[in-house]
């Protein structure tokens, strides 16, 4: 089958291209037609997407075969036409050379019905593949650009390992929910609540930004996992949905970058008459993680004792103090110095816990 | 030198075009008006570069009269051509080269000839 499709014959000589439109038409095509190859590449340019096959005279005045063909091979717009040479059966070695240039076939001369209707319709048949592979090509690349950037939006709202996952192939399965060690620091403020109900709006919000801004950093740069800010505590956890071999060490390093940061910005807040402590508390444990909420609003959060444990830690560090969990000080006692803070009876914990405060790493 | 039994008209060539394009005669009859038209020019300018010696000049107006004319069934003109159009690659023309022009020149009236006598027939079948 023919049918529709326009082809574009380029010959020099009235009679060949008038025999070869008669047929063409014959085969139910559009066809346009040019005297010289200088002729056909301003054809194809305004036609564009237009043209289907061309059909190729090697010798020609202004613009040979030859040129005309590696101009057209030289184009992104008009690489993939195929091109037909039309050429006399002496002329093999040119036929040999066109091909070599990137022609798809050749019809001999003088032309045969038969041969060209085979010829245009393997011909189309390729081009109207071409077609549909770049049709599907830019639909994926509409989408792939779409999901690009819908993972950048998402990265906004969520943290970006969670962005990722959401788009990633094994996305759903941890998603849905599974169990992991995981590290657990979270972080607040010490007199938070006082200077909340005194300072007036505007400067709530901007000392929040550049707290929540300096927290950002640190979490990014040690590749902490946000679960989420609330007002000024912070909860970030290691080791999920990315796996760190170091994760307690991330934490603790993390926590020692923020307290550092955390000096300089109570500096500036102390000469606006605000006293402000930043208090830390890590805890390591098993905990279940995926998607939590309910349809329309779900978080991506840790649920188990080590997040209640490092909650509590939090709690109760004095302003300066990161608190360790005995775990997490057991696992890392070779790589920090700490200080040993006594035991603290945690809310909704029955054991007293044996904390103790990081002062450095060694 | 041209095959001598070529016929002056290979009505076979003509009889296959009419059937090709769905024994249309007016079609075959723009075909010959369009290659009488067109082919003097090109005879001339072959004359005109084997008369100057300028063997590059001669290829691309031998070989359109060379397929024109295989087209039409004119293959005595044909082949004349095709041996000019292969002198003139050759980059170099011989006293041979003259008088295969001189053949073409004398071959191509007999040619319109029969081909308006062939029209002519077809038309009243």
């Amino acid at each position: 089958m023919i049918g529709t499709g326009t082809a574009l014959v380029v010959d020099d000589s009235a009679v060949n291209r008038l025999i070869l439109v008669k047929l063409l038409e014959g085969l139910g095509l559009k066809v346009i037609q040019a005297e010289n190859g200088a002729l056909a590449l301003e054809l194809l340019a305004a036609e564009a997407g237009g043209v289907d096959v061309v059909l190729l005279d090697v010798l020609m005045p202004e613009l040979d075969g030859y040129q005309t063909l590696a101009a057209m091979k030289a184009d992104d717009a008009t690489r993939h036409i195929p091109v037909l040479i039309v050429s006399g059966v002496e002329e093999l070695d040119s036929v040999v050379r066109c091909i070599e240039l990137g022609a798809t076939d050749y019809l001999p001369k003088p032309i045969n019905a038969s041969i060209l209707a085979a010829r245009i319709n393997a011909s189309l048949a390729a081009k109207r593949l071409h077609d549909v592979e770049q049709e599907s090509f830019e639909r994926q690349a509409a989408l792939n650009r779409t999901i690009q950037r819908q993972k950048e939006e998402l990265s906004r709202f969520l943290s970006p390992q969670v962005a990722a996952l959401v788009s990633s192939a094994d996305g759903e399965q941890l998603l849905a929910g599974h169990r992991r060690e995981i590290t657990v620091a979270f972080c607040d403020l010490r007199g938070f609540t006082a200077f909340a109900e005194r300072a007036d709006p505007e400067e709530l919000m901007t000392l929040l930004s550049q707290y929540h801004h300096m927290m950002g950093t640190a979490i990014t740069e040690h590749g902490g996992t946000l679960e989420h800010f609330a007002g000024d505590g912070v909860m970030v956890f290691f080791n999920d949905p990315i796996p760190q071999d170091d994760h307690v060490e991330r934490a603790v390093r993390m926590a020692i970058a923020m307290r550092e940061h955390f000096d300089d910005l109570a500096a500036a807040w102390r000469q606006q008459g605000y006293e402000l402590g930043f208090g830390v508390g890590i805890a390591v444990g098993h905990a279940t993680l995926g998607r939590i909420g309910y349809d329309g609003r779900h978080d991506y959060g840790a649920i188990g004792n080590v997040t209640i444990l490092a909650s509590r830690l939090s709690s109760q560090a004095a302003a300066g103090q990161i608190l360790l969990s005995p775990h997490a000080q057991a696992l890392l006692q070779e790589l920090i110095e700490s200080e040993p803070v006594g035991e603290l009876t945690l809310k909704g914990l029955t054991q007293p816990v044996l904390a103790s405060n990081v002062v450095a790493m060694r | 030198m041209p095959d001598a039994d070529a016929p002056t008209i290979d009505e076979e060539v003509l009889a296959e075009m009419m059937a090709a394009t769905g024994d249309d005669i007016g079609f075959v009859g723009e075909l010959l008006d369009t290659y009488l038209a067109d082919t003097p020019a090109q005879l001339d300018a072959m004359a005109a570069a084997v008369d100057a010696d300028d063997a590059a000049a001669l290829v691309r107006p031998a070989h359109t009269v060379k397929s024109s004319s295989a087209s039409m069934g004119a293959m005595r003109l044909s082949q004349l051509a095709r041996d000019l159009e292969m002198a003139g690659r050759s980059g170099a023309l011989g006293p041979g080269d003259r008088v295969s022009m001189n053949a073409a020149r004398s071959e191509w009236p007999p040619a319109v000839e029969a081909l308006k006598a062939w029209i002519e027939r077809a038309s009243d079948t």
